[in-house]
């Protein structure tokens, strides 16, 4: 009976051994200083995506060359930020597949693939941006509307959580957010005529710890701001990962605009907390702050732009900020513990507003609103920026964002809501002259807005940024090209065409101790490194 | 009311679900639709699944439960839409023909003569597996579980009571590539055991005996071993006959779909 002896104890080594290798809460509270892994969308909780790596830099970025590439058939938009830990990459395949390679060599370890219904629904494409990771877990965001969990080491299911029926327009897109013991998911479908919300569930075995509305119900704050029965299809979707302040314990959500979105004759009001950032308290759910950027919008833009949280001086008093350039076509700049409105300032040419009242509320231009005959109005639907992740330098001092040069015609029609179809209140037409429709990499000072420096790129960009401690910030083109910027002078230092367009933001992340920089194209990922 | 309810709900179903399905239950009855089922049968589904619905790479089709769910529906959807993640791709036949298919397979659950089905105790089997047998080392059941071995969560749909037998008696006799074991010993000697998650001509991916994932250079290591063997122990020489039966009829009776395994 050795032999069994000697078995019961290789299994008492096998538990002893499991946790190894295991995500801790500390290690996301860590993570950027963790700099070989990014455990989390955004590269931290900060939001900034900005790596302490800086074995790539200005001096040999030059040499850059291709390390390995991974490409898989896929028709649909490919956004995805991977994840890396432990000397694997975990990365999300549309419409619903996960995958595990080896992140030196690009090999497959496992792949997960979701049984989906045949007829999802989704505005913009059947994607997918990421996952989240704590422990031996993975964390997936799905289209038909629920929230899984997976072992990260083999790809099984572990559980899953019904978000809502699908087919009444609602899927999750973004990469979840893990606090402390908690996976949180907001819930897409802002053109479905849905009720937006988001959830919080234990991370072990996947029950609801709380839903906050994004759409306030009867008798709660706000649900004055909704004309009737408007807030039942008000929209308010959310689509990207929020940021994290562990001090303060709040969540800072980016809401999507109002549904439908561009007639709000049938929901008069401010139409809270559509296009607004909500702070939520991370353990309950309940709303701490709220500062919406575009009260009672009709141009359909959401504010689910990053939220970078910067802990800067202003006015001589050092202060906790929180930073975001909004589709609008703004950046603003808000206290992030109380919400105080601080600044806006205009960072695309925009036509809609005059400018931004002392509290913060846009003073509008007459006349700007979608009409039966259309209106020319800038920036474009898509707006001056989009979900594309931004950076903050913290060596540099600087916010780097993707910016979108454009106009639309924005017409206004009759719209009637019917569950599960599209909500929209009739449509628009992007302007396409050359002349006024572009892209750039722009740096901003954070405090001033000031733009120090502008790379400009031939089409309205839709990759984000990474910025690195290497003096880099790495961009994206619709055209193709990935490229790397000086970030004190944004002068390009060297570039590659992917040969499809970029609609991702980058990473970075070491194995074995060499620098590996990672963004999706077309229908691959592909990873670079120095030779 | 209850019409127009009923009208209403064929008129959403298709349209949720597939493209095609209109029905709930099988429409299918005749024999020329039976000989139509298996002449496509034989086209569309035997080469994996054999012509008895016994062989082949396929999942075993002569069972009386099936994994993904045993109604006509949930049947029918399945064939029409492919399962991901696996070879099974999805049929692009009219519904008609889909519906003959089933009526055909149908047939084979009938002659099912090896299903898993075994006379020991559920309980004390389920003991053996958690406790003595040390199975849950490497097997999964539900959410907990090892990740060297085949999840086994659903294993009395997946194997007969012969198969699990021969695999506990000589589990070496054979060994699916996705637990291929791997013997390796590094550049500076260390010597590392486990199962095999990927190789290509440079590298070797191994899921080693912690169920740590590591990645070997194959040019950099003293000596690489594939040998045909599984890392479990063969168990006719660990349990007493009555445990084995016991730790069958435990596997056998984990038939139930992914909501009825999770704990």
């Amino acid at each position: 009976m050795d032999v069994f002896l000697r078995r019961m104890l290789l299994s008492a080594l096998l538990c002893a051994a499991g946790a190894a290798g295991e995500v801790t809460y500390q290690d996301l509270l860590d993570d950027p200083e963790v700099a070989a892994d990014w455990l989390n969308y955004h590269g931290g909780y900060a939001g900034h995506r900005h790596s302490l790596l800086d074995e790539v830099n200005r001096s040999n970025v030059k040499s850059l060359r291709l390390q390995w590439a991974f490409q898989e058939r896929i028709a649909e938009k490919f956004e995805v930020t991977p994840l890396v830990h432990d000397g694997i990459m975990y990365i999300t395949v549309p419409p619903g597949d996960v995958y595990a390679l080896d992140a030196e060599t690009g090999a497959r370890l496992w792949r997960y693939s979701r049984r989906m219904p045949a007829k999802l629904i989704a505005c913009c494409g059947l994607v997918n941006r990421g996952l989240a990771i704590l422990g031996d877990r993975l964390f997936m965001a799905t289209l038909d509307a629920y929230t899984i969990a997976l072992d990260r080491k083999t790809g099984r299911l572990l559980w899953e959580t019904e978000l809502i029926d699908y087919s009444l327009g609602y899927s999750g897109t973004h990469a979840p957010l893990v606090v402390k013991d908690m996976v949180m998911v907001g819930t897409a479908g802002g053109e479905y005529g849905i009720r937006g919300f988001i959830d919080a569930f234990d991370v072990e075995t996947g029950e609801r710890r709380w839903r906050f509305y994004t759409v306030p119900g009867p008798g709660e704050f706000g649900n004055d701001t909704w004309s009737g029965d408007s807030w039942k299809t008000g929209g308010a979707s959310v689509w990207i990962t929020p940021s994290y302040d562990p001090e303060l314990n709040l969540v800072y959500w980016g809401v999507g605009n109002p549904g439908p979105d561009w007639n709000g004759d049938v929901r008069l009001g401010d139409n809270l907390f559509s296009d607004s950032v909500v702070a939520l308290d991370a353990d309950t759910g309940k709303r701490k702050w709220h500062f919406q950027f575009t009260p009672h919008d009709v141009h359909d833009w959401d504010a689910t732009q990053v939220m970078v949280l910067i802990d800067r001086e202003y006015r001589g008093v050092e202060r906790k900020l929180l930073v975001t350039a909004n589709r609008n076509g703004f950046i603003y700049m808000l206290d992030r513990e109380t919400g105080e409105f601080l600044k806006a300032t205009q960072f695309v040419k925009q036509t809609w507003a005059v400018g931004i009242s002392e509290e913060g509320r846009p003073i509008r231009r007459p006349g700007m609103e979608p009409s039966a005959e259309g209106i020319e109005v800038f920036p474009a639907v898509a707006g001056g920026t989009n979900w594309m992740s931004p950076a903050y330098s913290p060596d540099t001092g600087l916010l780097y964002v993707s910016c979108r040069e454009g106009s639309s015609m924005y017409y206004k029609g009759e719209t009637e809501y019917r569950p599960g179809t599209r909500y929209w209140g009739s449509m628009f037409v992007n302007e396409t002259t050359m002349d006024k429709w572009y892209g750039a990499v722009r740096a901003f000072h954070p405090i001033t807005a000031e733009k120090v420096w502008e790379h400009k790129l031939f089409q309205p960009v839709w990759a984000g940024l990474l910025s690195t401690a290497g003096g880099l910030v790495f961009a994206g083109g619709t055209g193709g090209f990935f490229k790397a910027l000086d970030s004190e002078s944004g002068e390009e230092l060297w570039r590659i065409n992917l040969g499809a367009s970029i609609l991702a933001s980058p990473m970075t992340f070491e194995v074995n101790g060499r620098q590996l920089v990672a963004v999706a194209s077309g229908g691959g990922m592909f990873v670079f490194t120095l030779p | 009311m209850r019409l127009l309810t009923y009208i209403a709900l064929l008129a959403v179903i298709p349209a949720l679900l597939t493209a095609a399905r209109t029905h709930e239950t099988n429409p299918m009855s005749s024999q020329e639709d039976f000989e139509e089922g298996r002449r496509l049968y034989r086209i569309n589904c035997g080469v994996c699944h054999g012509m008895e619905g016994k062989t082949g790479r396929g999942a075993r089709l002569a069972r009386r439960t099936y994994r993904h769910g045993n109604s006509d529906a949930a049947l029918f959807d399945l064939i029409e839409a492919g399962v991901p993640g696996t070879d099974m791709p999805g049929l692009w036949l009219d519904e008609d023909d889909i519906w003959r298919i089933l009526l055909f397979v149908r047939t084979f659950a009938e002659k099912a003569s090896e299903v898993c089905n075994a006379s020991g105790d559920v309980a004390a089997g389920k003991r053996v597996f958690d406790s003595q047998g040390s199975c849950l080392a490497c097997h999964t059941v539900g959410p907990r579980g090892g990740r060297l071995g085949p999840d086994m969560s659903f294993a009395g749909v997946q194997y007969t009571d012969q198969q699990l037998r021969d695999a506990l008696l000589e589990p070496s006799r054979e060994v699916t590539d996705r637990y291929e074991t791997v013997r390796l010993v590094t550049a500076e000697g260390e010597r590392v055991e486990g199962v095999v998650m990927n190789e290509n001509s440079y590298n070797i991916f191994v899921m080693d005996r912690s169920e740590n994932i590591r990645s070997f250079r194959k040019a950099e290591l003293q000596s690489l071993d594939l040998p045909e063997e599984s890392l479990m122990p063969a168990y006719g020489d660990l349990l007493s006959k009555a445990d084995l039966d016991n730790l069958i009829a435990y596997l056998c009776s984990l038939q139930g779909r992914d909501e009825e395994v999770a704990q």
